[in-house]
């Protein structure tokens, strides 16, 4: 039984003692976490190193100092194992030229699959891109375009999906599909890693979360503990409207809101609890009679709470 | 094996779009073109002539050289700078199956371009003279040049961003400039190494009338074929090694 909550007790992705750097750049120091069936939220500011620490564990990159094992191996020198790892990345990583089910079905084929059109078909299915998945990635959304990765990465039904940002892009709708789905892949017993700079995201998709800031690891457990750990700590929100002054005076009477701001038409709004806020924005809305065109937590009230965790 | 047909067809599809298949098509057609122009008042010798020297300093010296430099620097360069090379690479399939198919896309689109234009030119000098029996020869070093090139350029792609402009250097001042006036080097050119497969396959009267072009730095049919098969191995060896080895940031 493991006491450090970085660690899981079957680990099937660990990294030990794991550092990275690009010239004089640290961007991962000294990490040592382990992941396992379940999902997991890789969490961190823009910059923070998540990104290199997936590219890592898919072996794109090798490590500076330590070591890497994904189901027991080093990928970059056992590609077989890549029969059982997806990776989602952040960019965009689509041939334009190619539908998506041609994209999908490349993966499939790729990957040794015996019956390639099934496959194709299931993960499509499952990603529910549906009728345009015969249609050119050139001229998909970038929502789209991630779910179309998601269907590639699944398409040969791995052990282990990493995640980098998947919901980047996404309208509301196929955010909450995606999350549904990586936390259905988790139910199933699959290692499902999730990066993500937003925590609200994290907390919503996630039964533990590993968080990284400036490279090193800042905290490891379950979403509830580490909200803990930075409830006296405000979140900014960005919240575009066509009555911002007046969706402003309402918002200032809830308790959970500790501040608001006007700059150049935008409402800026402190609270301590960014999920509470997030549920009650649009009733208050209605009220005022406001339309809400964008509510984005702000990453440089996240990078506070991140750096507050490194301090502890 | 299904897996290698997979990338290699992608790759023609990737850099086979409408407007280069057009693009190219045409320029490839230049030279035909202008062929014809020149050679409707000339006698067959005269027109041999010319076509050599068509050959020798247009199609070999520039167009092979340009339209697979720009076809493969792409095959891997483009891969890398959109992100989609780590689709490929994490995959459980060796880094020498990727290798060999981003190259064999490559050199097919290239060398079916550059075999059109050896077509197109080899047919305007038939239907001018009746003379058809350059038609295989031309076709042969084309591909050769086109196969040596895209050993050098696919893994330029994908070492530079700039391997177009290191491309041309390499074409203009390497083997047009520094070759030209040292013949001992004319083994490291690709477009000398065509040449010679197209010389040792042309009836003996053209390797006569090329000297007049530098055919003296021609080597044997035989040399040629082994020089470009030489090069290919290395290429796709040398472009799996780095694949293994090197990070994709």
């Amino acid at each position: 039984m493991t006491t450090n909550p970085a660690l899981v007790e079957s680990p099937t992705v660990e990294l030990d003692d794991t550092s990275k750097w690009f010239g004089q750049k640290v961007a991962v120091s000294n990490v040592t976490c382990s992941f396992g069936p379940g999902v997991t939220g890789l969490l961190g500011p823009n910059g923070a190193g998540k990104t290199t620490m997936l590219r890592m564990l898919t072996g794109l990159i090798r490590p500076s100092q330590g070591s890497v094992r994904v189901l027991g191996v080093w990928p970059r020198t056992s590609p077989s194992v890549y029969a059982e790892v997806g990776l989602v990345p952040e960019e965009a990583a689509v041939y334009p030229a190619l539908t998506a089910r041609e994209y999908v079905r490349y993966a499939a084929t790729l990957s040794g699959i015996a019956d390639v059109d099934e496959a194709t078909a299931r993960a499509i299915d499952t990603v529910a891109l549906g009728e345009p998945a015969d249609r050119k990635l050139a001229g998909y959304s970038k929502g789209m375009r991630q779910r179309a990765k998601v269907a590639a990465a699944l398409v040969s039904d791995p052990q282990v999906l990493l995640l980098d940002e998947p919901l980047n892009g996404t309208d509301p709708v196929q955010r909450l599909h995606l999350i549904n789905l990586f936390q259905r892949l988790g139910s199933e017993g699959r290692t499902v890693i999730v990066s993500s700079h937003i925590l609200d995201e994290v907390d919503r998709m996630s039964d533990r979360v590993i968080a990284i800031v400036d490279g090193r690891l800042a905290a490891a457990g379950d979403v509830a503990a580490i909200r803990e750990a930075m409830s006296d700590i405000p979140y900014r929100v960005r919240i575009e409207s066509d009555s911002t002054r007046v969706l402003a005076a309402r918002l200032l009477e809830e308790a959970l809101v500790h501040g608001v701001s006007v700059d150049g038409g935008i409402l800026h709004v402190e609270t301590g609890d960014l999920a509470a806020l997030g549920r009650r924005v649009p009733a208050v809305a209605r009220e005022v009679d406001a339309r809400i065109t964008s509510f984005q937590p702000e990453d440089a009230s996240l990078e506070s709470v991140f750096r507050y965790l490194v301090r502890r | 094996m299904r897996a290698a047909w997979a990338i290699t067809t992608t790759t023609i599809r990737q850099l086979l779009g409408v407007r280069r298949l057009i693009l190219f098509g045409l320029a490839e057609l230049a030279p035909a073109g202008v062929l014809l122009l020149m050679t409707q008042t000339l006698a067959e010798e005269a027109a041999l002539d010319r076509l050599l020297a068509m050959v020798a300093a247009l199609y070999f010296p520039l167009f092979v050289p340009i339209v697979t430099l720009i076809v493969a620097a792409s095959a891997l360069g483009d891969e890398r700078r959109d992100g989609t090379l780590s689709f490929l690479v994490l995959r459980p399939i060796p880094r020498s199956v990727i290798a060999l198919s981003k190259f064999g896309g490559a050199v097919i689109v290239a060398a079916g371009l550059n075999i059109f234009g050896a077509v197109a030119l080899t047919a305007a000098y038939g239907i001018e003279t009746g003379s058809w029996n350059l038609v295989v020869p031309l076709v042969v070093g084309g591909a050769f040049a086109s196969i040596v090139y895209a050993s050098l350029f696919v893994p330029l792609g994908f070492f530079t961003d700039r391997a177009v402009l290191v491309g041309l250097v390499f074409v203009f001042i390497f083997e047009n400039a520094v070759v030209s006036a040292l013949n001992g080097l004319s083994s490291l050119s690709p477009w000398r190494i065509g040449m010679s497969a197209f010389t040792g396959l042309a009836p003996t009267e053209v390797a006569a009338e090329l000297s007049e072009f530098g055919g003296a730095s021609l080597s044997s049919f035989g040399t040629a074929l082994f020089r470009t098969v030489l090069i290919a191995a290395l290429s796709i060896a040398a472009t799996t090694m780095v694949l293994r080895r090197r990070d994709l940031t």
